[in-house]
């Protein structure tokens, strides 16, 4: 980054972070990605339901976390090849219905420019057979106000969200479909 | 009179009992447009236009308007709820969000969201007061005698009482952690005010301006209805509807209903609750004492409905 790219990261950085910490933008987002397996639900349960291993997302080199699988009490931290962190917590868990969700409770903008995103992960049984996987989340953009600068639209937001939702669905199909 | 006669005026009676269902006036914020159900038969009429991503709603007690905001688009929209028309748009500076009309219909009042401020509007001259309310203004509920105002200042964890004569503020009142949606009881007596970060509901004495206590409800609670001395509380994580007793605060039921449900009402006869669900985008009517699910009803998509958005049909 150069000098001036750096300074001005940082100057966006304070003036959002006041705003960042504690309000939201007006209007929540959905995204809803799906993708289907040719493998049994509980061998993809297996994969997606192990809540302290987010290896199978493109870009997680590491997560590190506590809890388990107990809602509320479950957290983790993903550590991502870029040098970023995101920060997570679950906060409902399912084993009978192969579905969980989470949210995020700290990323920076630079990494994924979102606010107080929540994402369930389901796995339920395809009709051809195999198994499909829904990734569906509720966020907001990152800017809280009205006007919000270019790169912290509802538009960016949604896009970096589908494509997270669409690169991890693939790389999980792939996975488990290989083992 | 015959026992084709008594059919007729069996049917007809039915006819216009049907026709007097109340309706739910549902801003959807996705597809930007009002979704009025006829809550008889829980079925949707066509949707209205209203732009500006509109999130809250109040419809006046005689049941001629209703007003909706549009935080994005900066403005509140006039709706005449008879004609099913939009009369038109009052410019407001900032997002509005939480909205509330005086029991004469006479005044607006409209919380900005990202700004601290409540305004107190006349919808036909557009004269408008303001006052202070603290960090992230949300939901607004008027009195029934019309003499106060009591808004939630979200990030302030706080519920604001203002004077409506003077439209100055006479008291603060600590809550929970994020106080959102804020209802009054129609004695005039309680507030409730669902704190989505505690994930409970603190009542407020109204004539003490004090705290009585908090109810536990589900995972971020949104919104309150009251109905036969109970609280109906959406939690928009959890997934369910939250019910407990409304003079004693004990639990009574937990009620699973759509994705992500946020705003809560109440039909006029106090029988049936309504549910708005943001992501599975239907409104569904709930039993008030049986807890059964009766009907659902479909909605645009990501409908908020942040306020009261029952009418009540003459």
């Amino acid at each position: 980054m150069s000098p001036v790219a750096a300074l001005r990261a940082i100057v966006i950085a304070v003036a959002l972070s006041p705003l960042a910490a504690l309000a939201h933008g007006a209007t929540p987002q959905k995204v809803v990605e799906t993708i289907e397996i040719a493998a049994p639900p509980a061998k993809v349960w297996a994969v997606v339901g192990d809540f302290q291993d987010m290896g199978w997302l493109p870009g997680v080199v590491k997560t590190e976390g506590e809890g388990g699988v107990t809602p509320e009490i479950a957290k983790r931290r993903l550590f991502l090849a870029g040098g970023g962190v995101i920060d997570e917590r679950l906060v409902q868990y399912d084993d009978a219905a192969m579905s969980l969700r989470y949210i995020i409770e700290h990323v920076d903008f630079a990494v994924l420019p979102v606010g107080n995103l929540s994402a369930t992960l389901k796995v339920s049984p395809a009709p051809s057979g195999g198994s499909v996987v829904e990734w569906k989340s509720r966020f907001y953009r990152a800017f809280p106000g009205g006007n919000p600068p270019e790169q912290y639209t509802d538009e960016v937001a949604i896009k970096a969200v589908s494509e997270l939702f669409r690169s991890g669905l693939a790389a999980l199909k792939a996975r488990v479909e290989r083992e | 009179m015959s026992l084709r006669a008594l059919a007729v005026v069996f049917l007809a009676s039915l006819l216009v009992g049907a026709a007097r269902a109340d309706e739910a006036f549902i801003p959807n914020q996705s597809s930007d447009d009002l979704t009025i159900v006829d809550l008889g038969a829980m079925t949707p009429g066509a949707a209205l236009p209203i732009g500006g991503k509109p999130a809250g709603i109040a419809v006046s007690r005689d049941g001629a308007r209703a007003y909706v905001t549009s935080p994005e688009g900066h403005f509140v929209s006039v709706v005449d709820a008879r004609a099913r028309r939009v009369l038109k748009r009052i410019a407001v500076d900032g997002q509005p969000f939480g909205v509330a009309v005086s029991p004469d219909g006479r005044r607006l009042y409209v919380a900005d969201m990202n700004g601290r401020e409540l305004l107190e509007i006349d919808p036909d001259s557009e004269k408008t007061r303001r006052v202070e309310i603290g960090a992230m203004p949300s939901g607004v509920a008027a009195t029934p005698d019309g003499r106060f105002v009591i808004a939630a200042a979200r990030d302030d964890n706080a519920l604001v009482v203002i004077d409506a004569e003077n439209f100055a503020r006479v008291a603060t009142i600590a809550v929970g952690r994020h106080p959102y949606g804020v209802t009054i009881d129609a004695s005039g007596r309680r507030a409730y005010t669902a704190n989505v970060e505690s994930d409970d509901v603190s009542v407020i004495d109204l004539a003490e301006r004090k705290l009585i206590g908090n109810a536990r409800v589900g995972s971020h609670p949104y919104g309150v209805a009251l109905a036969k001395g109970r609280a109906f509380v959406a939690n928009q994580y959890a997934e369910t509807v939250s019910v407990f007793d409304a003079a004693t605060l004990a639990p009574l039921a937990t009620i699973k209903v759509g994705e992500y449900p946020e705003s809560v009402g109440v039909s006029r006869d106090g029988g049936t609750i309504y549910v708005t669900n943001w992501f599975s985008n239907d409104l569904w009517s709930i039993d008030a004492e049986s807890y059964r699910i009766t009907g659902r009803a479909a909605t645009g998509d990501g409908p908020r409905a942040f306020g009261a958005f029952v009418r009540a049909v003459d």
